[in-house]
């Protein structure tokens, strides 16, 4: 028993030396592959964010693109090396680097073009880089002419009236507003024609004004539910004017226009202030005829080439509240640069019963609000037998670009571009940089 | 039997010992790795906190232009975009309850007490303390909720010194010396475009005449300019400096007065952002009352445009000129800078035909290079660990370098 237990005895110091060398082998191990990082390492200023705000902020006059394409003996490589050793702490070592890009058998490479330097960066170090282009590069964006594709030349006439009144453009003139089509849109056309008065737009509406293509134009008019009427027309028709929109729906059937009315409730009101001098639209806006809900009407049956059936009250707007243009729509908005608000609010949504009683298919900007399906916020509708009507059918205040993008969107022109990266003109910049010293 | 109990006695000592040992290592280890946690979380807060600042220029978008409530914090400039900070965003933080900040003006005529983002001289930014943003509401639209402490410094990347040089023997001339640094070096060839403005007495309010030109640093770093027909000791005037080099662009003044006291005679209140209104006032309303007789203070006040290559260009401005008089019952005046340019307003005022003097409102902290440093008021001193973040950044096209510390304050 003894003996037992003296073997028992030995047995427990064998079985502890065991546990000591198991703690001892799990203690080395531990500490040998339990090594954090050092404190520089993960504590250090965020060379690479302070890499980028360098290199950005040495661009922002323009400097960096001028330098980087320099001869290697200009002396604007050296203000660059004493701006990057001014604008760094002095414990920041910096690599700068130069590569010319270029395209060989289709692959990009990157070849050295110069350094700069003021040390052995060490161990810790992280880099960043801009793409820097030459500023005498200049990068031309050239718009299709709207008609080109098919060999037509559409002249786009604004209505610039000066003797006209508008409504439902708050915050805006007519003229104002004119202004802004023609920098949007002249670039799409051939040849623009800004028509300066209600007279003139008498001598366009008979094909005399001279000016421009008449066939096949767009007309933009700018006085939003107002609609200029010469002083010859407005005694033609004083007895009804939406005869006269009656009239114009004719024309812009006869001559294939597409009419844009860029907000609200289309042919509402007449204006021409030295024919209206004493009749105003309710609101106190002298120099226009309220036509109403007949005015649209009228005109549609024009378009559509039936008679003229007399006034009515029945209106074919309504009011549907804030809704989204489409995808295609906002795909085009990148297309072309032109960036209204994606979602918008329509108070004069065209029925979409129009398009059966006229003849009309509509090219749409926004998604159907789902409380009103069968209303139209806004669209070109293109009658069938030439000539269309392109209805902005949203509240004021208006914004011009949702018209000049329906316009586009109907016509649809390309936008060549030239080639951008072609050999020489870009160059990558990395600037690498290092902490010395500290923890 | 007793031999190997004595040796099992032996070796369980060793392994208590090895166990505790084993322990305590651990421990070490153990408290490494939260620590490492920890000042990594800080170190990660600094990074975010530096970005929500320089790359975002807060809520409403042009909350330093306005007089709209804020509603997210950021600097950036949001019509340069980048790293370009807004040089009005900067003027509404409240840095006079910094541990560095100037004192706190209070101005009894409006009965409102002003942040003082001061530059030398009684040139700086006097805006109203409810106009400025304090920095619990910073710290809480960064969402620190109490948990980090934070401190922003935005500093000039060059400094520029500029002295008088004595002209012997004296003589109707001016000899001003420009020495340009970074990070302690000289910067050679550097461009230097000038502006000097020459207060001349005139019949009733004083004039100002500009000069200006451009000149390039030597080897040292130092540019000489000088001036004739300009009295170095008994004409009043501002020197003002805009350097260049590489892209990098720092501005430097000096300020010349003749007026017989190191404070100014006037000072100016921005009132009103939005606007752009300005109030003009008579120093003593301010500081109180010196050695009589009471100066009667006749000003001309004249703003110049920073334009995009450092010229400053002059813009008109309503009720330039003024009669200040001290103490009840005579008016402050107001004036009208244009709210989308930034520049520098120059007062240029007279108390007699030989005691003139000029100060300087910047109308964006950029354009006379003023610094900005903005923390809860204590500092990080008594933390153990402090993250610091860097970056390069442009206010009004001069460089800055913005440097933001973050602290855990949960120890």
């Amino acid at each position: 028993m003894a003996k037992n237990g003296g073997l028992w005895a030995l047995m427990r110091t064998v079985e502890v030396l065991f546990v000591i060398m198991i703690l001892l082998s799990a203690f080395f191990i531990t500490t040998y592959f339990a090594v954090l990082p050092s404190s520089s390492e993960a504590f250090g200023t965020n060379l690479r964010e302070l890499s980028q705000s360098t290199l950005e902020t040495l661009d922002s006059q323009g400097i960096l693109s001028a330098t980087v394409f320099e001869d290697q003996n200009s002396t604007a490589w050296g203000d660059l090396q004493k701006a990057l050793s001014a604008s760094l702490p002095p414990n920041i070592v910096y690599n700068l680097n130069v590569y010319n890009l270029s395209t060989v058998a289709g692959d990009i490479t990157y070849d050295l073009e110069h350094s700069i330097s003021d040390g052995n960066l060490g161990v810790n170090s992280d880099a960043s880089s801009l793409l820097v282009t030459s500023p005498d590069v200049t990068f031309i964006q050239d718009p299709q002419k709207i008609g080109a594709r098919t060999g037509e030349n559409i002249t786009l006439y604004i209505l610039n009236c000066n003797d006209a009144n508008g409504w439902w453009i708050t915050g805006y003139t007519g003229q104002s507003l004119a202004e802004d089509v023609y920098n949007l849109l002249s670039p799409y056309f051939i040849t623009t024609v800004l028509i300066n008065s209600t007279d003139q737009l008498g001598l366009l509406l008979d094909d005399s004004l001279g000016e421009g293509d008449v066939q096949n134009a767009v007309v933009v008019n700018t006085f939003g539910e107002a609609v200029p009427i010469s002083s010859d027309h407005a005694n033609d028709y004083s007895g009804d004017y939406a005869e006269y929109c009656h009239f114009l729906g004719q024309r812009v059937n006869t001559y294939n226009w597409t009419w844009v009315s860029i907000v609200g409730y289309p042919f509402y009101y007449v204006t021409n202030v030295d024919y209206f001098t004493s009749t105003q639209n309710g609101y106190g806006i002298y120099g226009m005829s309220a036509v109403a809900n007949t005015g649209a009407n009228a005109f549609l049956r024009g378009l559509n080439s039936d008679p003229y059936f007399g006034t009515t009250s029945d209106s074919i707007t309504t009011e549907v509240g804030v809704v989204d243009f489409t995808d295609y729509v906002l795909e085009r908005c990148n297309y072309y640069g032109i960036y209204p608000a994606p979602y918008q609010t329509s108070s004069r949504a065209l029925s979409q019963n129009i398009l059966s009683d006229y003849n009309l298919v509509a090219n749409e900007l926004f998604v159907r609000s789902s409380s009103h399906l069968t209303y139209i916020p806004a669209a070109t509708y293109r009658h069938d037998g030439g000539g269309a009507l392109t209805a902005i059918g949203l509240t004021r205040i208006p914004d011009i670009r949702v018209a000049a993008l329906a316009l586009l969107v109907y016509y649809n022109p390309t936008i060549y571009k030239t080639v951008f990266g072609a050999s020489g003109t870009s160059v990558l910049v990395t600037l690498q940089l290092g902490q010395q010293g500290g923890a | 039997m007793t031999g190997a109990t004595i040796d099992h006695m032996v070796s369980v000592t060793i392994l208590i010992a090895a166990l505790l040992v084993a322990m305590m290592t651990y421990n070490g280890l153990f408290a490494s790795a939260i620590d490492y946690d920890r000042n990594r979380q800080v170190a990660n807060k600094a990074v975010d906190i530096m970005n929500t600042i320089c790359l975002s220029p807060g809520s409403p978008v042009d909350w330093g232009e306005t007089n709209e409530t804020l509603l997210g914090f950021g600097l950036q400039d949001p019509d340069a975009g980048g790293y370009a900070l807004s040089p009005y965003s900067i003027m509404r933080l409240m840095t006079s309850n910094s541990s560095s900040g100037s004192q706190i003006v209070y101005y009894p005529k409006t009965g409102l007490y002003y942040n003082n983002l001061s530059a030398n001289y009684g040139h700086g930014v006097l805006t109203p303390l409810g106009a400025c943003v304090n920095y619990t509401t910073v710290a809480e639209l960064l969402g620190l909720n109490g948990q980090y402490g934070f401190s922003m410094d935005i500093d000039p990347v060059l400094d520029i010194s500029i002295s008088q040089v004595p002209v012997s023997p004296p003589q109707n001339q001016l000899i001003l010396k420009v020495d340009v640094s970074g990070s302690g070096l000289p910067l050679s060839g550097a461009t230097v475009n000038y502006n000097l403005f020459h207060v001349e007495s005139g019949s009733q309010y004083p004039l100002m005449a500009a000069y200006s030109g451009v000149n390039q640093t030597d080897s040292s770093g130092s540019a000489v300019i000088e001036f004739e027909d300009v009295d170095e000791s008994g004409d009043a005037y501002s020197f003002i400096v805009y350097v260049s080099i590489g892209g990098v662009t720092g501005t430097g003044y000096y300020t010349h007065n003749t007026i017989g006291d190191e404070n100014q005679l006037v000072i100016p209140f921005i009132q009103d952002y939005d606007q752009g209104t300005v109030i003009i006032a008579h120093s003593w309303d301010v500081n109180g009352a010196g050695s009589p007789p009471v100066p009667e203070v006749k000003y001309n006040a004249t703003f110049f445009a920073l334009t995009s290559d450092f010229q400053l260009q002059e813009i008109e401005i309503e009720n330039n000129t003024g009669h200040l008089l001290y103490g009840e019952g005579n008016p402050y005046f107001t004036t009208q800078l244009p709210v989308s340019e930034v520049g520098l307003m120059i007062i240029s005022y007279k108390r007699d035909a030989n005691r003139m003097g000029t100060v300087i409102l910047p109308w964006g902290v950029g354009t006379l290079g003023v610094s900005a440093y903005f923390d809860e008021g204590f500092g990080s001193s008594g933390y153990d660990f402090v993250a610091t973040e860097l970056r390069q950044v442009t206010v009004d096209g001069v460089s800055y370098q913005v440097k933001v510390s973050a602290w855990s304050l949960s120890g």
